[in-house]
Formats: C-alpha cells, sequence, structure tokens
C-alpha cells in the first residue's frame, strides 16, 4: 500500500516533469499519437495493406503519400497498420523486463548472502549468453511464433542487463546512512526497499524501463529484418524485411525501406527522450538546470 | 533472402577495371602473368550465403558448387534445354545393350589430368567404386540401381539393376570423375579437405580464400580450343542484396541472381546487361494425399482452377517465373511434349477458371456456407499452407494464392517456417498444402516420376525422397517404368502424354509456376553465353556441370 | 583475498552453467544438418545418402544425453569443436579463425572509440551543466542511438554509396583482390570499413554519452566534489579525477560486456554490409543449423563476457572499496 502511494505520487511528480520538460513532452506526445495508431489502426489506415492492388512501384502522390511498394500494396496504409505489433511489443517486453530486473536486481543487492550469490549467479548466466545470438537461435526454432513468443524469448533474454546495473545501485545505497538508519528504526525490508532504497534508484529502473523498451523494438525489428519472425504479419520490421529482400533501395524504392526505419527511430526518439524526464524526477541532482538558468538571467 | 542461393554454385563474369585501380598491383600481377594482351580477368556473381570452404570434394554439397564442372568433369553432358542432348565429354561414345540393361562408356584417349598423368578406365571405375563404398558420397544415389562397375580396356561397363535409360542423365552427367592416384591416397574422402584439386576440366584452381576463388586457363586443356578465358574469379557473397550491387555496378558479366525490378536495377546501368531466365521445372502445391478433402480428386481440381498463376507469377517473381500447367509440362523448354488431349481436358481458360472451379465443387457435393467457405457433410475446406521461410519469393507468391483461395471459398493459413523446419515436415508428410520445387531433369519424365512414382514416397511419419503428396496408383507406377526400357523418343512422348491426363484428371500435385534458370549477362566483351536461340547448357551458375561447360566455351571478343 | 576467491567461483560455476546452457540450446532446435544439406538438394538426395551423411556427421541414431555431455565437456576442454556442416568437411576453428580478425578489427576499434568518446562527451556535457553543449549534443545523440542501427546501416549505403557514391557499398575489401600485408590492401579495407564503423559507432555512442553524463550529474553533487572545488583545485582535474573516476564506475561493467560482446560482432551491421565476420558468421550457421559452428561461436562468445566482467569486478573493487566491503 504504502509501495502503490509512493508509485502513484512518482508518476504525478513525472507528468509535471513532462509537462514542464519540452524534450519529454514532445516524446510524450509521439507515443501518444503512436498508441492511438495501435488502438485505432483503421482510422489511420486509407487502403488495406495486404491488397496487391496498385500499379507496383510508385512515388509519392496523393492516394499514396508514400508510394507503394513492388507487389502494388499502400506503402502508409503498412505503415499504419504495422504500428500497433510493433509499438505493443517494445512496451510489454519493457515492461516485464523492468519487473524481473528490479525483482532480481534489488532482491539480490538488499539481500546480500546467499540469496545474493544464488541471484548473481543466475544473472550472470544469462547475461553471459550473447543476448541477440541467443535470441536469433529461439526465434529460428519457433519460427512464424506469436507476439507472446517473442514476448517472452525477448524477456528471458532483455532483464540481465538491467537487473546487474539495479543491484551495483542498490549496493553502493545500501549502506548509505539514512538506509542504516530506517533498518536500525526497525522498519520492514519492505519498508525499505520500497520506501528508502527505490526512490532513488526511480531514473535507473526507468531507464532500464525505456532501455528494454528500446532494446525489445530493436530486436524485435532485427528478427523481423532478417526473416526470423512471422513475416506474414503486419509490423515495421517485417516491411523492412520485404523491402530490403525486394531491394527497394539500389531499386529505386527509397520509401519503402525508410519510411519503417523512420517510425522505429521515432519511436525509440521518443522512448529516449521520455527518459531525459524521468531522471530528473528522481535523481535531484538532475535537477539544478533550471535554477541555474534562472541565476544566470538575474545575474 | 532468395531462393537460388541455397543449393548450388557460383559466379558471374566481371570486367574488373575499376577494382584493379582499386586494388592496386597484387591483382594485376596476377594477370600479367598469363597473357601479354592483357585479358580483363571475368568475375562471376552467385551468391551463396556462405564464404567458400575451399575444400575442392566435388561429392561434398559445400563444395560441389565449385568444384563440379568447371575442375572435375563428367562422362557426357546431358543438356536439359535441349530435350536431353548428350554431347560426349570425358567419354567419347556410350552404347545401351541387354535389353537396356547394360550401359557401355568408351573414355576418351588424350586427355590428361592437370598433373600431367593420363585419363583412364580405371579411373571413371575407382570414382564410382569410391560412391559404392561412401554412400555419403553417392548424392544421385546412382548404386541403388547399379550392380557393377567394371573395365575392359578403354572401356567401363555399367550393369543395372533393370532396364534403366533414363538414370543415363545420372551416371553420365552427374557423377564428376576424379583421379584414382590422387585419391586412392587419401585417407577419408568425405572429410578430408582437397585443398589443391586435380582434375580434367578447362580451369585450374590457383588461390583460394574464404572470400574468393580464382582460376586459371589450363593451358593443357583437352579441348584445344576452349578455355579462352585466362583468369575467373568467384567471390563469394553472404546476401543477395551485395550480390545483385555487384552485378549492377557492372562487375560482374555473369550473374545468377534473382534481381527485383530488373530492368531498372540491372539492364538499365550498363550497355550490354541482358537477362535471359529459361524455365526447366515447376513450383508445384503439393497437396497431402492423407488429409480429408485433399484426398479427393475434385477439391484439388478446384484448387487447380482457382489460382490465377499469372497473377501469382506477376506479384510473386514480377513476371520472371512464368505461370505453370496442371499438365506439368515446362514451356517452352518442353514444347514439344505437351499432349493435345491433356491440354484440351484443361479447357480453353489456360487453366484458371473459378466458375468451373465452383461447378467442380458443386457437383462434388460441397456448398458454399455463409461464411463463405465451401463445405460438405459440416466439413469446411480449410488448411494449411506451409512455404520455405527462407525464400521471399516464395512466400510473396505464396500470399498472393492465399488471398485467392481463401476469396474463392477455401481457407488458406499460410505458414513460414525455417528451411530446415520446412523440408523436415515435407519429407514426412507432415503438412497439408506444401510449395515446393525439385530439380527435374533433361525430359519432363523426371519431374513426373519425382512427383509421381509410389516408391519415391514413404509412410507419414518417415522421410520420403520425393511424392511427398503420397500419391500411389499401380497403373502410374507401369507407365514410369515403361519408360525407363525405352530409348525411342516417340515411344517416351507417348508415356509422358498418359502422364499428363493422369496430372490433370487427378490433380496429385498442383503446379503453380515454372521455375527458371536466374541468367544475367554482358555480351559487351565475352562472346558465346547461351540464349535462347542457341541454349547449349542452362546457364546458371548454380548448375554443375553445366556452368564449367559453359566457361568452357567462353571467348573474349577480339 | 576472500572477495578474490569469490570472484573467481562464481567465474568458474558461471562458465559450467554457460556450457551446460550451450549444450543443451543447440539441442532443443527442431531437424539436424544431414536434413539441412538434404534440404538443399531439393530432393535429389534419397533416404540412403541421408542416412550415410548422418552416420559421417554422427548425428544420425540417438547416442544417450549424458554420454553426449561428458563427451561435450571433454572435446571442448580439449579445443575439439568438429567439423562445421555448411562449410564441410573444413573443421570449425579454421571457419571461426579466418572471421575472428574482421569482427575483432571491426568492432572491437569502434566499440573501445565509442566508450572513450561517448564518456568523455557525457563527461563533458554534465560538467557543463545547462550551456549549449549539454543542450544540443546529448539529446542529439540519444535520438541517434534509438535508431536501429540496421536500418542506419542501409541509409547511410543508400546515401554515401548508392547515391553520392563516396564509398564502397559491401564486403571486407574489393572482392578479387589479393589478401596480403601490402598497403594497397590494408588501405582498401579501410576504405571498405567506413561505413560499418560509422554505422556502429554512431548508433553506439549516445549511450555512452548518456549515462556517462547521468553518473556525472549525481556524482558532482556529491559532498567530495564540492569539496575539491571548494579546495580550489583545477577544475579540469576535479572533473577528470574526481567526478570523472567515480561517475566511470557504474559504467565499467556495461564496457566489459560490451568488449566481450566484440567477439560475437555486430551481427545486423555485418549482414547489411556483407562484411565477413563473426556476427554473419553466426546468422549463418544458424541458418544452416550448423551445430558444431553455432556451439563453439556460443561458447567463445560466453568465455569471453565471462572474462571481462571478472575483470570488470576486480577493476570496480580495486576502485570503489565500497562494493568490497561484502557485509
Amino acid at each position: 500500500m504504502r509501495f502503490l502511494r509512493t508509485f502513484l505520487r512518482g508518476l504525478a511528480k513525472s507528468w509535471e516533469f513532462i509537462r514542464r520538460d519540452k524534450k519529454a513532452m514532445a516524446g510524450a506526445i509521439i507515443l501518444f499519437i503512436l498508441l492511438l495508431i495501435s488502438a485505432f489502426p483503421s482510422w489511420f489506415t486509407p487502403d488495406n495493406p495486404t491488397a496487391y492492388a496498385y500499379t507496383p512501384g510508385i512515388g509519392l502522390s496523393w492516394a499514396h503519400p508514400l508510394g507503394t511498394d513492388s507487389f502494388g500494396r499502400d506503402v502508409f496504409s503498412q505503415l499504419m497498420a504495422g504500428t500497433r505489433q510493433s509499438v505493443m511489443i517494445a512496451l510489454v517486453v519493457g515492461f516485464f523486463c523492468t519487473i524481473l530486473s528490479v525483482a532480481i536486481g534489488v532482491t539480490a543487492a538488499y539481500s546480500g548472502g546467499v540469496i545474493d550469490d544464488v541471484l548473481s549467479l543466475g544473472t550472470d548466466v544469462i547475461l553471459v549468453i550473447p543476448t541477440f545470438p541467443l535470441v536469433i537461435v529461439i526465434a529460428a526454432y519457433l519460427k512464424g511464433a506469436s507476439f507472446w513468443t517473442v514476448v517472452f524469448v525477448l524477456v528471458i533474454t532483455g532483464w540481465s542487463y538491467g537487473a546487474r546495473q539495479l543491484r551495483v545501485q542498490a549496493l553502493s545505497l545500501r549502506n548509505r546512512d539514512y538506509l542504516l538508519a530506517a533498518k536500525a528504526r526497525g522498519e520492514s525490508s519492505w519498508y525499505v526497499i520500497c520506501v528508502e532504497l527505490l526512490p532513488p534508484m526511480t531514473s535507473l529502473i526507468v531507464a532500464n524501463f525505456l532501455g528494454a523498451a528500446l532494446y525489445a523494438i530493436i530486436a524485435a525489428s532485427g528478427l523481423q529484418f532478417v526473416g526470423l519472425a512471422n513475416v506474414n504479419t503486419q509490423a515495421w520490421g517485417t516491411m523492412l524485411y520485404w523491402a530490403q529482400n525486394n531491394e527497394a533501395l539500389p531499386a529505386g524504392l527509397p520509401l519503402w525501406a525508410l519510411a519503417p526505419g523512420i517510425m522505429i527511430a521515432i519511436f525509440g526518439s521518443a522512448l529516449a527522450l521520455l527518459n531525459y524526464a524521468f531522471d530528473e524526477v528522481s535523481n535531484p541532482a538532475l535537477r539544478p538546470v533550471a535554477k541555474k538558468r534562472r541565476k544566470k538571467a538575474l545575474a | 533472402m532468395k531462393k537460388y542461393k541455397v543449393g548450388l554454385a557460383t559466379s558471374a563474369l566481371v570486367l574488373v577495371a575499376s577494382t584493379i585501380t582499386v586494388v592496386g598491383p597484387s591483382v594485376v600481377g596476377l594477370t600479367v602473368a598469363n597473357a601479354a594482351p592483357s585479358q580483363a580477368p571475368l568475375n562471376l556473381a552467385n551468391e551463396q550465403g556462405a564464404l567458400w570452404s575451399c575444400a575442392f570434394n566435388p561429392f561434398v554439397p559445400a563444395s560441389l558448387p565449385y568444384s563440379f564442372g568447371l575442375t572435375y568433369e563428367s562422362l557426357d553432358f546431358v543438356n536439359a534445354l535441349q530435350n536431353g542432348k548428350v554431347t560426349p565429354w570425358l567419354a567419347s561414345a556410350y552404347a545401351w545393350s541387354n535389353s537396356n540393361k547394360t550401359l557401355t562408356f568408351t573414355i576418351r584417349s588424350g586427355v590428361k589430368w592437370t598433373d600431367g598423368v593420363a585419363l583412364s578406365a580405371a579411373d571413371v571405375v575407382y570414382t564410382f567404386d569410391l560412391l559404392k563404398k561412401n554412400p555419403a558420397l553417392d548424392l544421385n544415389s546412382v548404386w541403388s540401381v547399379l550392380t557393377s562397375v567394371t573395365q575392359s580396356g578403354s572401356k567401363v561397363i555399367l550393369n543395372f539393376k533393370s532396364a534403366a535409360v533414363p538414370y543415363f542423365f545420372y551416371v553420365a552427367g552427374q557423377v564428376p570423375i576424379v583421379p584414382e592416384h590422387i585419391w586412392s591416397k587419401i585417407a577419408n574422402p568425405v572429410t578430408s579437405i582437397i585443398s589443391k584439386p586435380v582434375g580434367t576440366g578447362g580451369y585450374i584452381m590457383s588461390s583460394c580464400s574464404g572470400e574468393n576463388i580464382q582460376w586459371k586457363a589450363n593451358p593443357h586443356y583437352w579441348q584445344k580450343a576452349d578455355a579462352q578465358i585466362k583468369v575467373v574469379n568467384m567471390p563469394s557473397f553472404l546476401s543477395n542484396n551485395t550480390c545483385n550491387e555487384y552485378l549492377a555496378q557492372g562487375k560482374s558479366a555473369w550473374g545468377s541472381q534473382f534481381i527485383p525490378n530488373i530492368k531498372s536495377y540491372y539492364v538499365a546501368k550498363k550497355a550490354g546487361n541482358t537477362y535471359w531466365f529459361p524455365p526447366v521445372a515447376n513450383v508445384v502445391l503439393f497437396p497431402n494425399l492423407t488429409v480429408p478433402g485433399l484426398n479427393d480428386a475434385k477439391v484439388r481440381q478446384a484448387i487447380s482452377y482457382a489460382i490465377n498463376r499469372s497473377t501469382i507469377s506477376k506479384i510473386g517473381e514480377y513476371g520472371y517465373e512464368p505461370a505453370g500447367s496442371q499438365t506439368g509440362i515446362v514451356t517452352p523448354t518442353f514444347s514439344s511434349w505437351v499432349s493435345s488431349s491433356a491440354t484440351s481436358a484443361i479447357g480453353s481458360s489456360s487453366g484458371y477458371d473459378t466458375t468451373k472451379a465452383a461447378a467442380i465443387l458443386t457437383a462434388d457435393g460441397y456448398k458454399k456456407g455463409s461464411d463463405g467457405i465451401w463445405a460438405k457433410g459440416g466439413k469446411k475446406l480449410e488448411f494449411t499452407l506451409t512455404t520455405n521461410g527462407g525464400y521471399s519469393d516464395w512466400i510473396a507468391s505464396m500470399q498472393v494464392l492465399s488471398q485467392q483461395l481463401t476469396t474463392f471459398g477455401i481457407k488458406i493459413t499460410l505458414q513460414t517456417p525455417a528451411a530446415n523446419t520446412f523440408y523436415a515436415n515435407l519429407y514426412a508428410g507432415k503438412y497439408q498444402l506444401a510449395y515446393n520445387a525439385e530439380a527435374g531433369g533433361p525430359t519432363p519424365f523426371y519431374e513426373m516420376r519425382q512427383w509421381l512414382f509410389s516408391k519415391n514416397s514413404a509412410p507419414i511419419g518417415t522421410a520420403a525422397s520425393s511424392n511427398w503428396e503420397r500419391y500411389s496408383n499401380p497403373t502410374t507406377d507401369a507407365l514410369l517404368a515403361q519408360y525407363g526400357t525405352t530409348t525411342s523418343v516417340a515411344t517416351q512422348k507417348s508415356i509422358v502424354a498418359k502422364l499428363e491426363s493422369v496430372m490433370v484428371n487427378q490433380a496429385p500435385v498442383i503446379p503453380v509456376l515454372e521455375e527458371v534458370d536466374w541468367f544475367q549477362y554482358n555480351p559487351t566483351t565475352i562472346n558465346n553465353f547461351p540464349t535462347s536461340t542457341n541454349p547449349y547448357a542452362q546457364p546458371g551458375l548454380y548448375n554443375q556441370p553445366d556452368w564449367g561447360y559453359v566457361l568452357d566455351k567462353l571467348a573474349p571478343k577480339a | 583475498m576472500r572477495f578474490l576467491v569469490r570472484r573467481v567461483g562464481f567465474l568458474l560455476i558461471a562458465l559450467w552453467a554457460a556450457l551446460t546452457l550451450n549444450f543443451f540450446i543447440p539441442r532443443l532446435m527442431p531437424g539436424n544438418p544431414a536434413e539441412a544439406i538434404m534440404a538443399q538438394y531439393h530432393g535429389r538426395l534419397n533416404p540412403s545418402s541421408l542416412k550415410a551423411i548422418e552416420a559421417a556427421f554422427g548425428v544420425g541414431g540417438h547416442q544417450n544425453i549424458f554420454v553426449s555431455y561428458v563427451q561435450y565437456f571433454a572435446d571442448t576442454f580439449q579445443g575439439r569443436f568438429g567439423i562445421s556442416t555448411s562449410y564441410f568437411p573444413v573443421p570449425v576453428t579454421t571457419v571461426i579463425s579466418r572471421a575472428l580478425p574482421w569482427s575483432l578489427g571491426l568492432v572491437g576499434v569502434t566499440t573501445i572509440l565509442g566508450f572513450v568518446l561517448g564518456t568523455a562527451l557525457g563527461a563533458i556535457a554534465a560538467w557543463r551543466r545547462g550551456r549549449i553543449f549539454d543542450n544540443v549534443l546529448p539529446p542529439v545523440f540519444v535520438i541517434i542511438s534509438a535508431f536501429p542501427y540496421f536500418w542506419v546501416g542501409l541509409l547511410s549505403i543508400w546515401l554515401f554509396s548508392l547515391t553520392l557514391n563516396w564509398f564502397p557499398t559491401l564486403g571486407g575489401f574489393t572482392e578479387t583482390a589479393t589478401q596480403a600485408w601490402t598497403w594497397g590492401f590494408v588501405g582498401d579495407v579501410l576504405w571498405h570499413s567506413v561505413l560499418p564503423a560509422f554505422t556502429i559507432l554512431i548508433t553506439a555512442i549516445g549511450g555512452w554519452i548518456l549515462t556517462m553524463r547521468n553518473n556525472m550529474i549525481t556524482v558532482v553533487a556529491e559532498d567530495y566534489v564540492t569539496m575539491a572545488k571548494a579546495k580550489g583545485l583545477k577544475p579540469r582535474r576535479v572533473l577528470w579525477q574526481y567526478a570523472g573516476r567515480n561517475a566511470l564506475l557504474p559504467n565499467l561493467t556495461g564496457f566489459a560486456m560490451s568488449l566481450g560482446f566484440v567477439i560475437s560482432g555486430a551481427i545486423l551491421v555485418e549482414y547489411v554490409f556483407n562484411y565477413p565476420g563473426v556476427g554473419f558468421l553466426l546468422l549463418n550457421a544458424v541458418n544452416s543449423e550448423d551445430y558444431p559452428l553455432m556451439q563453439a561461436l556460443f561458447l567463445l562468445i560466453t568465455v569471453a563476457v565471462l572474462l571481462a566482467i571478472f575483470v570488470s569486478d576486480i577493476a570496480t573493487a580495486l576502485l570503489d572499496p565500497r562494493t568490497r566491503s561484502e557485509r
């Protein structure tokens, strides 16, 4: 309960900072638009994205804002229809990775001893397995797998980095005075972790969420790009696969290959921009910028 | 990734003035050493998706593509583009006897291995014995039909278990002959690395790295007028895109690539850039005949009529691979084999007629449900269709085909598993509909036999070598056996005509498109490329031994 | 000493666990190499040849899994990784040793360069917090590093190679060049590495800038830095020797790991640029289900990462006594 309250307070604070920070606001707006497209793709999709209905390989026009691909499908419609899968993979993977990272990393650091040994060992083992190669291997095994299978693969390979980072930071916080004081007061471990230990780490936790989401969108797109994901679904990486296999760039259809990449880049940038604001929420040291500026203005 | 990178071979000739300037003296030195009027090396462009292993064993899949044809040669050359026309090669003559159960080759005299030792009949016998002792090397399973191979002077006598006319293609055309005096000293012919190959071919390997293989013309080649190109390079390409770019940039005069938008991407880039895609086999929809619904010939016929092959060709393959025919005959390559009665049975629609497809299903007792799907006795016509997830053009083709069938009322779910999963399931019969191609052969019979011969099949769960749909019909088997006993082309054609009727009436498999040889070339500085008017060999660089024999014939323009 | 023993123990246990995983993962894959070869033959190969090929690869029949497990450890410690199935009959070690220098050169150099540049830029940005450098540079690189790196590769091919014709598009060197330590060839290799190196660098550097900047901002607020400033030490000295040193610590593990991962190459960048390194080799091994090659590559990368982490742990402990005081 106390944790929930701390969490909600954190969220409210976050919103305050997003509102004040132009970069974060830009990130939030982009994210909102992408979520809207994901929720209601048909509002944004003028054509059936899978219909081979038009002249292949035509350029910009009013009817086809981004032209058509070499199969005669509307590129813009495919882009919109692909938003849902790409955005959802990133957010869902980011969420589960963060839960795992926090649970394992912080528990290990706070508990110490055998628990730390076992958890750290587990983290290290997952960590030393080459992540993207492993993802490729498993994806090859599960070719044509469902959305959730891809999520599962990316989560089990994606949490360890964050867990290790969080453990390191938690370790260095563990012996700080205010934590020792709370322990000395006889507070429960839950209280100490949630109220004293986690809040100063929010920056890193959120950074980990954003990092994991970023990892997910890029890894998932990479899998789709090399044809290891289900190429019959609508996603940005899948578009890149088809563009690459039909050599959109040298064959004179650059929009087909560039547009999905730009969407991934925009989405990734939104995640990165938001990172800025969240850092400022949790880490008071990051805040003084505004003050400094004001001082300068006064001087 | 496109399909043709997977299997066999290599190359593209490139005139590389630009390359030389970048690299500097090292490459130039090689060419200068060989020819006084410096002749640009020929660079080959065929993507294999791997670096070269530099193990020149013509019986091992990884190295066969760059060993057989150029270094090692066969007894005869059988040309699939000219109805199996035989050109004597290392054997100067052959003859069938003993009711076509014995085949006698006369080994050419005056042929020398590249180390100077003369080729003898003993080398040929040794080669066949090698395959017998090491079944892993017998890639065409010639010992499944042979009983003995013996020498008699300059003659080699092959005895078969039964009349084996069609096997001539495999024993004479597909077995690379290796030198006994070298190979008998190799400890393990399956796993040893042969880094300095000794063959009879027109080219001698001069250097090999993972990234490039270089050959120089064999100055003592037995075909004196041949092997005119002095230096041949074959860089390895790890992906289709990079190889296509190499071709488009004019660095290669001979390529074997699937190039999207070939007119703007390749033809328009350089004067002389030309392509020719001769059809050689079929890409086929295999219905699993043990699956309810698909075991009904009427349903299979309806599927054949309900698919618009020319649309699939246009969207999935840029029109490069022409629409196939339910007769199973690849045209124009094998036009003389087309049976008029089989084509007239298909009707004037040339195979696409949804009205007829609907009529066939209605007559068979099917009704279209409210969901638009045909059904009989509560059983809906809905199937999964699987194709090799490594071939993007096949996936695109099947996406179109799935849409067509689903619109017609046969619901298709497309699956695109990894290559090995796909093949394992196809071979074991664990699929409903599958899209795949086979190698074909020098006449339409070879594909027909692969599709229809019941002994090629196997029970569900066991890997079948072909006939994956599990078709079994004694009459058809008898027809196929009869073909093997005759060397008369007229009789062979009448047998194939009957097989075409089987294809049309029972639709055991459904040909969709015609598989072509991918072939781009630039004849500006090089003569004698194969063309539609002079198809003296298959021009795709992944055809063994054809590519080597084409290289022998190429000549620089004066 | 106790600390060292613990870390060595970890190293060994993690090594064992990773080896075990490495043993089982390829065995969870469907199919086998002989089937893969049969697949290449489009049905030309008949089942009896298939059996013979299986025998040649030693994959036929079902060997007791425990026996193969023990055998696997024995082979691994003797450096016997078998014969590659996709490059048959070339030994796995030969195949890898051909690809390794390309990845080490390209990815190794760009990783170190990216870390050094990114860390320096991040530190400077934090130090000059609020100035134009801090307001422009980190956000720009943060956005760039959020780009899918393989797509950045495609973009740079399109822009710098296809459109402007400044650089070669593909490969590690001119396809038909003779490989030798000549100026011509080395220059050719460098020329070919510009675009892939640029792609890796530009997408990797942002991460270092951001993490260093954030660490630095936290550290700058610490008392000892304020103290150092108050003592009148030169800002440059405070920046690098006080704040920088401590802000660097959390990044060290990350850097160690990325060094370990150098060995795996940059898979998709190598794929896009047709670069003949380990990354592409691995993609290739997975696609062709080359078990021996795949296992050896996994092992190589695993050991490299493990050792890198071990070294970073030791280094962190030496530099920051707090993490050493175990309990």
